[in-house]
């Protein structure tokens, strides 16, 4: 089987049509996947302002990872389940968008920051766990992280700027809006 | 509203917006970014109060921690939405998620700074030690934030959305 017959079956799948026919789908899978996504921003964000070495200096890295870590995940899987659906609903546009090949281009740098600092940085973390100011390494990896994860939220709203399709109804249309 | 709308839409500031094609998006990614700051913020604080989280600190520790970030990020969102409105008055204005949105803001800003204002000061070690009306206003303030974040995607989608209590109708 190749690519683009995987990407049409993708768009051909159930889930796939129905983010096309239902109306209310689409908006609110969109709304779950913002949800998602700024929560799994917002709690990173805490993660990697602590490696920056502020404002959380009296609580160790450790603690406040591991805090954040159920959410994280949890918001992570559920931005991806959404996403999925989205991209099911047109699969060849997005396969095909810049913005969303640079978003995901994004995701995986992130991801690889991420492997590379919990693989390599975090076996030291006993000496450095309650300093104010973590190694140069960990610093690193929360800004990286920071920013790669700002670029993914940039790309993603792109999409919506350069997909070219519209999913909105027809001003003078008259249908049933039920799910 | 309308007049005021059409007003808006056709001064240069609102055109410049329209015009440069990286603008609107730009500002709705700065928009989001916030979104995560300010919620999750709000999550923590909220957590603080039920005992899930921090319960090791004391509640005005965990305050002072995340109330700067969430009201410099609420800040900034009233900045990139005065804009975001400025450049598209016509699309805001007609839908019915707006407005609804706008009266949730109003509430959930006033909401938190009173809660604030009442539980900053709070020193308690466990859960227990916080009222049932503390956790409620807790619980009721990230749910509030909930449906902003619901409804600020609906304004593109008013019509899917409300169906015929849409104002595009």
């Amino acid at each position: 089987m190749d690519v683009p017959s995987i990407i049409q079956s993708i768009q051909d799948s159930a889930p796939a049509q129905w983010m096309r026919t239902s109306v209310k789908a689409m908006p609110f899978v969109e709304s779950l996947h913002v949800l998602a996504a700024a929560t799994l921003f917002g709690t990173i964000f805490i993660v990697d302002l602590r490696l920056l070495g502020f404002p959380d200096t009296r609580r160790s890295f450790t603690a406040i990872s591991r805090e954040m870590l159920r959410l994280t995940w949890a918001a992570f899987f559920v931005a991806v389940i959404a996403g999925a659906l989205m991209f099911a609903a047109n699969a060849h546009t997005y396969v095909g968008n810049t913005a969303f090949r640079l978003k995901m281009l994004a995701l995986v740098a992130a991801g690889v920051n991420m492997t590379i600092f919990q693989g390599i940085t975090i076996r030291t973390v006993s000496a450095w766990d309650r300093d104010a100011r973590p190694p140069l390494a960990g610093r690193v990896a929360g800004v990286l992280s920071i920013l790669l994860w700002i670029s993914v939220i940039f790309f993603a709203r792109w999409i919506g700027f350069t997909k070219g399709y519209d999913f909105s109804i027809p001003q003078d249309s008259h249908i049933n809006f039920q799910f | 509203m309308h007049a005021f709308a059409g007003w808006l839409q056709e001064t240069p500031f609102s055109h410049t917006i329209q015009d440069v094609s990286w603008i609107i998006p730009l500002l709705q990614s700065i928009h989001i970014v916030m979104i995560g700051v300010v919620f999750v913020s709000s999550l923590m604080i909220a957590l603080r109060v039920l005992g899930k989280m921090r319960a090791d600190e004391p509640f005005p520790a965990v305050w002072q921690r995340f109330a700067p970030w969430m009201w410099t990020g609420l800040c900034v969102m009233a900045c990139t939405g005065l804009i975001l409105v400025a450049g598209e008055p016509i699309r805001e204005f007609t839908a019915l998620s707006f407005w609804i949105k706008m009266a949730l803001v109003l509430l959930g800003v006033t909401g938190t700074a009173l809660y604030g204002r009442a539980l900053r000061n709070f020193i308690g070690a466990g859960p227990a030690q916080f009222p049932a009306t503390a956790k409620l206003a807790s619980v009721l303030i990230v749910v509030l934030w909930l449906a902003i974040i619901f409804l600020g995607r609906a304004i593109a989608y008013d019509r899917e959305v409300w169906g015929a209590l849409s104002l595009h109708a």
